[in-house]
């Protein structure tokens, strides 16, 4: 709450004219519009696709030459340089491995999350500094304000059914001192796309591409079964300890998962917990279960955009990217921190965010154990 | 400033002709049945494939028994390379096809001149006594460059008579791809002296996924796809009865204009390089310079130092469709491996168009395009802050560096680096 008011005039990038934009051109709708707004606001904008992962082999036709030919396009429309910057090992070793790691061990995480930490503000944002960049954009829906006490806060988006803030809750408060999000003003992605087809961007028409970066058209579960090996086990229900048949490893499946269990017919089952030790999947029938439920999270790994850990208190949470802001109260407390919901809500899967706001501006989160 | 679409890509897939399209029609509703089918009509449509069949044999000097209709050159050239176990021979700078079956035996890759032609006396030098296939397309679609394919014949041929003579029972055969030459240059399997011959109806204003090998009798072919024995057992599968028709009537058609269309491509590659190099003059040219040893629609031209990539798009927004080669090639952005085979430099190559033209090109269209290849390329020239005495300068620079493209073509690779084995 604090922040929050003296900022509301201060929202938008408004950096000097001619400063010197390194932008993430990913061939897609917003970052193709971000570029757009930056060369019409006069920056010096130097596009740059940034090459993460590619499951190419040799024969086959590469995934990303698409995407790349789409961020071609953008740059030459807009007169501006394109950059192919290869962060394939970057991304590799920080999000890649840490996905199948935490798969392994029955998390269920997010890499967009690890990506926008290491990846876009992280060794993008390092390598435009160093290129001499003054700011680094992208096209995420979210907006940078910048205080005049100096300090720098991020918002939840003019658009909150596209708000990305759950995916950038561990950037730091210094990356987001150098970055821009040209599109987190605008109120809805219609007028994103209308914007784009006005400048000929010539990528208006291509279809959102929420949720994990990099596996592509390759689904999580074939990405899976090729890094870690398949296990038969049990699937128990909850209430019984009944084995009603059985899986292929309890790493491939999440809490409140429906689909994929092969049970032979019967009513829907949904995944209540996994065990990877023991390599068993724990499910029940009924929906309303009050194992699907909970009505507190132990965070881990916390972090915190300011620098600081807000004071315990109200808050409001989101727990998936565009899930509905839940309230709940924040205990710090010396182990770890809680959060205690109003209400029951729906149990989260250990590894994913949980995202925590103070009205409109988002503090900083943690994982759920 | 008429908004013309000008479609300078006929290397990478050509408009199906009226008259062929005509041809195929009735055997999508009414002339559908299974050439295999037991009764009279079926059989109609199975004497259909089989004058199809006859129609393209006769056209290329070959028996109609030995041509197997595939569906399109990269599997007829699959099937060739199935037909041996061992050693084979390729060059550098064939298509990805080819190197990908070649890559699946013990083989030797011999390298090209500058200009892109394959040397006969180094194919002779890279043949083994344990050699089975010889591969060598009958003209490059990039560059251009005609291969001299009769000669290399004759270098088979004598290797094969001094196994005759030595009681050594290896064979070994001459493949030609000629998918990119048969708008242009004769394909009687004859007369180029070759054992088996891919062809494409996709390049020859035929249907797409429909293409042949032609193999003589010496050889075996040994079926890569396996079912209901069609094509002789050696391609199984229902025959594609409007593909073949269609490409029978392809071919016809090509091989009738084809003298008149090679001079009239010819006048008109002539007319849009005359226009791009009286802009800039800087502009490098590759392939190679005697007009006989290469395809006559086809110009390959590079800007040095501006991104053809770029310009393909700037291009794509002014109607005018072109091919280029530097592309996000099988995974990695780099540039074609005929254009780092024939070592040009790599700021010459990413600049590179391939430009190829094709049966409905005009005069007009050729004028149109040239404007617009000079005015994107001076566009982007004066984004980056370019003008001509400095790339002028550039370009003589690179060329001096790499001494090839610009020197003549008889630069005679040294023996150490001509072949390539495994």
């Amino acid at each position: 709450m604090l922040r929050q008011k003296c900022e509301v005039c201060e929202v938008g990038y408004n950096a000097k004219r001619g400063a010197r934009v390194f932008c993430g051109l990913s061939g897609g709708v917003d970052s193709a519009l971000a570029a757009a707004l930056l060369v019409e606001q006069g920056y010096d904008v130097t596009a740059v696709y940034m090459r993460n992962w590619s499951r190419d082999l040799p024969g086959f036709r590469c995934p990303w030459a698409d995407d790349l030919a789409d961020a071609e396009r953008v740059a030459v429309t807009l007169g501006i340089d394109l950059e192919v910057w290869d962060c394939e090992a970057e991304y590799k070793a920080t999000v890649v491995d840490y996905l199948v790691d935490a798969y392994a061990h029955g998390y269920t995480p997010n890499p967009d999350v690890m990506c926008n930490q290491t990846i876009k503000f992280g060794t993008f944002l390092e390598r435009s500094l160093e290129r001499g960049a003054d700011f680094v954009a992208t096209g995420h829906y979210g907006r940078i304000v910048r205080g005049k006490d100096g300090r720098v806060s991020l918002l939840r988006a003019l658009d909150e059914h596209k708000d990305q803030t759950y995916f950038l809750w561990r950037v730091g408060e210094r990356a987001l001192s150098r970055a821009l999000l040209p599109v987190g003003d605008i109120r809805d992605k219609a007028e994103v796309r209308r914007m784009c087809a006005e400048r000929g961007l010539g990528v208006e028409a291509k279809p959102d591409s929420d949720g994990i970066c990099f596996v592509g058209p390759v689904g999580i579960r074939t990405f899976l079964l090729d890094e870690l090996e398949r296990r038969a086990g049990d699937v128990v229900e909850w209430e019984t300890g009944r084995v009603l048949g059985r899986h292929d490893g309890a790493f491939l499946f999440t809490v409140g998962q429906r689909k994929g269990l092969d049970l032979g017919g019967g009513p829907a089952r949904y995944v209540v917990s996994t065990d990877v030790v023991r390599n068993v999947v724990y499910v029940t029938a009924d929906h309303n279960s009050p194992a699907l439920f909970c009505d507190e999270l132990r965070l881990t790994d916390e972090h915190w955009i300011s620098g600081e850990a807000p004071a315990d208190g109200r808050y409001l949470v989101r727990t998936r990217h565009a899930g509905e802001l839940r309230g709940a109260v924040l205990e710090l407390g010396a182990a770890a921190p809680v959060l205690r919901f109003d209400k029951p809500v729906r149990r989260v899967a250990p590894g994913q965010s949980a995202v925590i706001y103070d009205g409109v501006c988002c503090l900083g989160g943690g994982i759920v154990e | 400033m008429d908004n013309r679409e000008v479609y300078l890509d006929y290397a990478a897939a050509t408009p199906v002709d009226p008259e062929v399209a005509a041809a195929m029609l009735p055997y999508f509703t009414e002339r559908f049945w299974n050439p295999s089918a037991p009764y009279a009509r079926a059989r109609e449509v199975r004497d259909d494939v089989e004058r199809a069949r006859g129609t393209v044999a006769r056209l290329i000097g070959a028996q109609p028994d030995s041509i197997v209709f595939t569906a399109g050159a990269t599997e007829a050239n699959n099937l060739a390379f199935a037909a041996v176990d061992g050693h084979v021979v390729v060059d550098v700078i064939e298509h990805e096809s080819v190197l990908a079956c070649a890559g699946m035996h013990e083989r030797r890759t011999v390298r090209v001149g500058p200009d892109g032609i394959v040397d006969p006396a180094v194919v002779a030098r890279a043949i083994k006594p344990q050699t089975e296939l010889v591969s060598v397309e009958l003209a490059n679609g990039e560059i251009g460059s005609v291969q001299p394919v009769r000669e290399i014949a004759r270098v088979v041929a004598a290797e094969r008579a001094r196994r005759l003579e030595a009681g050594e029972r290896a064979p070994i055969y001459l493949h030609t791809d000629a998918s990119q030459a048969a708008g242009s240059l004769s394909v009687n399997v004859g007369s180029l002296g070759v054992d088996l011959l891919t062809l494409s109806a996709a390049k020859i204003y035929g249907p797409k996924q429909v293409g042949l090998l032609w193999a003589s009798d010496d050889v075996r072919l040994r079926p890569l796809v396996y079912g209901g024995g069609q094509e002789a057992g050696v391609r199984s599968g229902t025959e594609n009865v409007a593909g073949i028709v269609g490409f029978a009537r392809a071919l016809e058609l090509s091989c009738e204009r084809r003298g008149a269309e090679a001079r009239r491509l010819g006048g008109l590659r002539e007319r849009l390089c005359g226009e791009i190099l009286s802009e800039l003059p800087w502009a490098v040219v590759s392939g190679p310079k005697n007009a006989k040893r290469r395809l006559p629609g086809l110009l390959h031209v590079a800007f040095a130092g501006i991104e053809a990539r770029r310009l393909v798009i700037a291009l794509e927004r002014r109607g005018v469709s072109v091919g280029t080669g530097s592309a996000c090639a099988a995974s990695r952005m780099r540039v074609s491996h005929v254009l780092e085979s024939i070592g040009m430099p790599r700021p010459l190559a990413e600049g590179s168009l391939r430009l190829t033209l094709g049966r409905p090109t005009t005069e007009d269209d050729v004028d149109y395009a040239a404007r617009a290849i000079v005015d994107v390329v001076r566009d982007e020239m004066s984004r980056l802050g370019l003008d001509d005495v400095t790339q002028a300068a550039r370009v003589a620079s690179l060329l001096g560096a790499s001494g090839q493209v610009s020197r003549n073509s008889q630069g005679q690779a040294d023996a150490s680096s001509e072949v390539r084995g495994v």
